[in-house]
């Protein structure tokens, strides 16, 4: 048996308490003692409050004790637990671009997944899913985020079971950890299982080479052709007008990159800025280009490279596996700015993969580091991962009836003894 | 009366003189109305008709040529009775019943005195069964003794009024020994009653310690003679109780007083040779004490 509401039992303890303490120094009618002269005393009822080492009135006591801890009871929401012995497991796997082979992820999912279990699937987000649902995907891995989702997957399915066992099925790199993850780890109040797969070799850091469809003479295009960056089947696509639907559907599917650069003001949907100015700069996390750049639009997504008075000047969206990548940045037919050296550094981080244009970091963890996120002791208990909120306990309606019938014969029994008083 | 020795050994040689002359009677200690026979010469009066002639002072009408009466003051006993109230309020506090006892050491202190000034001494008090025992006054030895005995065998209970047996007494002289609680109006009227002719009447108010100075805990006081009523006596009612009590005994004291009679109020943890002495002293010398 569990309580949804522990608290209000320990507050109808404390109010047996007190009632008891009432009861001690209670309004009693003090022993009679006789007193010759005692028609000189003033009347005055013969009730007062006085201290005593005995309880007065013990079965109205009994009663008001009675009352006040059906009423906690009621409040406090008695649940009892319908499966005993039970583990139910909650196995997040990782499709993100850690894991060097996705089949291995799934043959060790299917090696611990029993009926009944949670199977949550994550990248840089995390949900539930099913086995034949598990594909790989290009995005960074989060395991804070598997983790919360964990969180709540166990509190759908907690009162259904007595344990849960958590099992992590990744190959658990650095850059899946992140600061907030010891922290989630913890709210999760058990041990957990963890399946260490094999981690993808990052590519050399070569250079991501860019495919299009534009002309040679388009600024951009030149630009990256003389950097060398252009190339055939590659990963990443460079759209300069309006995204066709075959593009976001190979950026949706194939969790590639497209960056979504229009040339001329026609070339975008994007919502027009109410003042349409020039700045002096733009800055991404590789380098900065210094000149006269027009701001048309208002893009809205995670920034990746900036303006230099800090608004967003090119900024990522995810689109299922892949990404599409908005650069507001637009080039004067004129200028050589995408044929100097600044350009190079500039675009780098606009062709990283999905998921940060930064460093990747995909070394193993060693075990120290992963013994935290292991923990140790029990399984988590059911009850300790319940959503109370959502509960109801089926005694409440009997308990507050019971408290409300013990009150009605409180007030009958001090009505009697008043009465005969 | 083994008890009794001490305080008996107190009051030898302790008087109780009459409040004013008493009639005429066998010869004692107390002025009598009645101008005698006797040595102790007071004054001459001519004679008159219907006088002794054998009263007449002849050297004196030698002298004068007139018939003078030689007068002297005669002394006659003051028959005294002891009433003494036995009420349950008597038998307070229930653990020592001072009340009580201080009543009967008063009682035989004052028939030792009575009765060593020659007066004849009785006593009347409710026995155990609730009649009204009296003792008539004697003089004889070993009435003292016979007192103790009487009021030995009473025992603090009931609520029986003393008025009408103090309307019933006939002695010259009464002492009631009562804590007034019971029939005090009827008590008073009766007493009135007794000094308008011509009696003398001693009243000795018993009050407990406990009564003048109750306990500061709470309690719900019961009154011994009245279960029923019952008053919680705390904090708040003390005050009010001890006005209440002070106010009352002040006014039984003027209003005995009044009437002719001797009010003393006797407290229960106060010597009882004390206490007689208070009790049989002179009116003069109680003021004078009192003032003192």
């Amino acid at each position: 048996m569990s309580w949804l509401l522990p608290s209000a039992l320990a507050i109808a303890g404390i109010g047996a308490i007190a009632a008891i303490a009432l009861h001690f120094i209670a309004r009693s009618r003090p022993l009679a003692e006789p007193l010759p002269t005692a028609r000189f005393i003033p009347e005055r009822p013969v009730h007062a409050r006085m201290r005593s080492i005995k309880l007065s009135d013990v079965p109205l006591l009994l009663l008001r004790l009675a009352a006040l801890l059906a009423l906690g009871a009621a409040v406090a929401g008695p649940v009892f637990a319908g499966a005993t012995g039970t583990v139910t497991r909650v196995i997040v796997a990782d499709r993100s671009r850690a894991v060097a082979n996705i089949d291995e992820v799934r043959d060790s999912v299917r090696a611990v997944l029993r009926a009944g279990d949670v199977l949550i699937v994550f990248d840089s987000a995390a949900s539930v899913a099913t086995l034949d649902s598990l594909r790989a995907v290009s995005l960074v891995g989060s395991v804070s985020a598997a983790l919360a989702s964990a969180i709540r997957g166990a509190a759908a399915i907690a009162p259904r079971t007595d344990s849960l066992e958590l099992v992590i099925v990744s190959p658990l790199v650095s850059e899946e950890l992140d600061d907030a993850t010891a922290h989630i780890r913890a709210a999760w109040p058990g041990r957990a299982r963890l399946v260490r797969t094999a981690a993808a070799v990052p590519a050399a850091a070569g250079v991501r080479r860019v495919e299009t469809t534009a002309t040679a003479e388009d600024p951009v295009v030149a630009g990256l052709a003389l950097a060398g960056l252009l190339g055939p089947r590659s990963d990443v696509r460079l759209v300069r007008g309006r995204v066709p639907a075959g593009d976001s559907a190979w950026a949706r599917d194939s969790g590639h990159v497209l960056i979504h650069w229009p040339s001329t003001d026609e070339s975008s949907l994007w919502p027009k800025r109410p003042l349409i100015d020039a700045i002096g700069g733009v800055a991404s996390s590789g380098g900065a280009m210094v000149a006269r750049f027009p701001r048309l639009w208002v893009i809205d997504g995670q920034a990746i490279a900036r303006w230099a008075d800090g608004e967003p000047a090119a900024v990522e969206r995810p689109l299922g596996n892949g990404c599409i990548r908005d650069v507001a940045l637009v080039f004067d037919p004129a200028s050589d700015a995408t044929l100097r050296p600044p350009f190079r550094e500039f675009i780098r981080p606009l062709l990283a993969p999905c998921g940060g244009g930064g460093a990747r970091d995909a070394t193993p963890l060693d075990s120290a580091a992963v013994a935290p996120l292991a923990g140790s002791g029990a399984l988590a208990a059911g009850a300790s991962l319940r959503d109370r909120s959502a509960e109801r306990s089926r005694w409440t309606p009997w308990l507050l009836f019971a408290a409300a019938g013990l009150l009605i014969l409180e007030l009958a029994a001090r009505r009697t003894e008043k009465a005969t008083a | 009366m083994t008890d009794l020795g001490a305080l008996l050994d107190s009051v030898r040689g302790v008087h109780w003189p009459s409040r004013r002359a008493v009639a005429g009677g066998p010869a004692g200690t107390h002025q009598s109305k009645m101008r005698g026979t006797s040595a102790e010469f007071t004054e001459f009066r001519l004679y008159r008709q219907g006088d002794d002639p054998r009263r007449i002072d002849w050297r004196l009408l030698a002298r004068s040529d007139r018939a003078y009466i030689r007068l002297a003051t005669d002394r006659a006993v003051l028959p005294t009775t002891l009433l003494v109230d036995a009420s349950s309020s008597m038998g307070f506090p229930l653990a020592t019943h001072a009340k009580w006892q201080l009543a009967r050491h008063l009682a035989i202190g004052l028939a030792a005195v009575a009765h060593a000034d020659g007066d004849p001494i009785g006593v009347a008090v409710h026995d155990d069964t609730g009649s009204m025992r009296i003792l008539p006054p004697r003089t004889r030895r070993g009435v003292v003794s016979e007192i103790a005995r009487v009021i030995d065998g009473a025992e603090p209970d009931g609520t029986e009024p003393l008025a009408p047996t103090l309307a019933a007494l006939r002695s010259p002289r009464i002492a009631v020994i009562t804590d007034l609680l019971g029939d005090a109006e009827e008590l008073l009227r009766a007493a009135s009653v007794h000094i308008v002719g011509g009696g003398e009447v001693h009243l000795v108010h018993v009050v407990a310690r406990e009564e003048l100075n109750p306990p500061k805990r709470a309690l719900l006081a019961a009154d011994p003679e009245a279960p029923s009523l019952q008053r919680l006596l705390v904090d708040a009612t003390r005050r009010g109780y001890l006005e209440a009590f002070g106010e009352w005994r002040a006014q039984m004291a003027r209003r005995w007083r009044a009437a002719g009679a001797s009010y003393v109020e006797v407290a229960s943890d106060e010597e009882p040779a004390r206490a007689v002495r208070r009790i049989v002293q002179p009116p003069a010398l109680a003021m004078s004490g009192a003032r003192a």
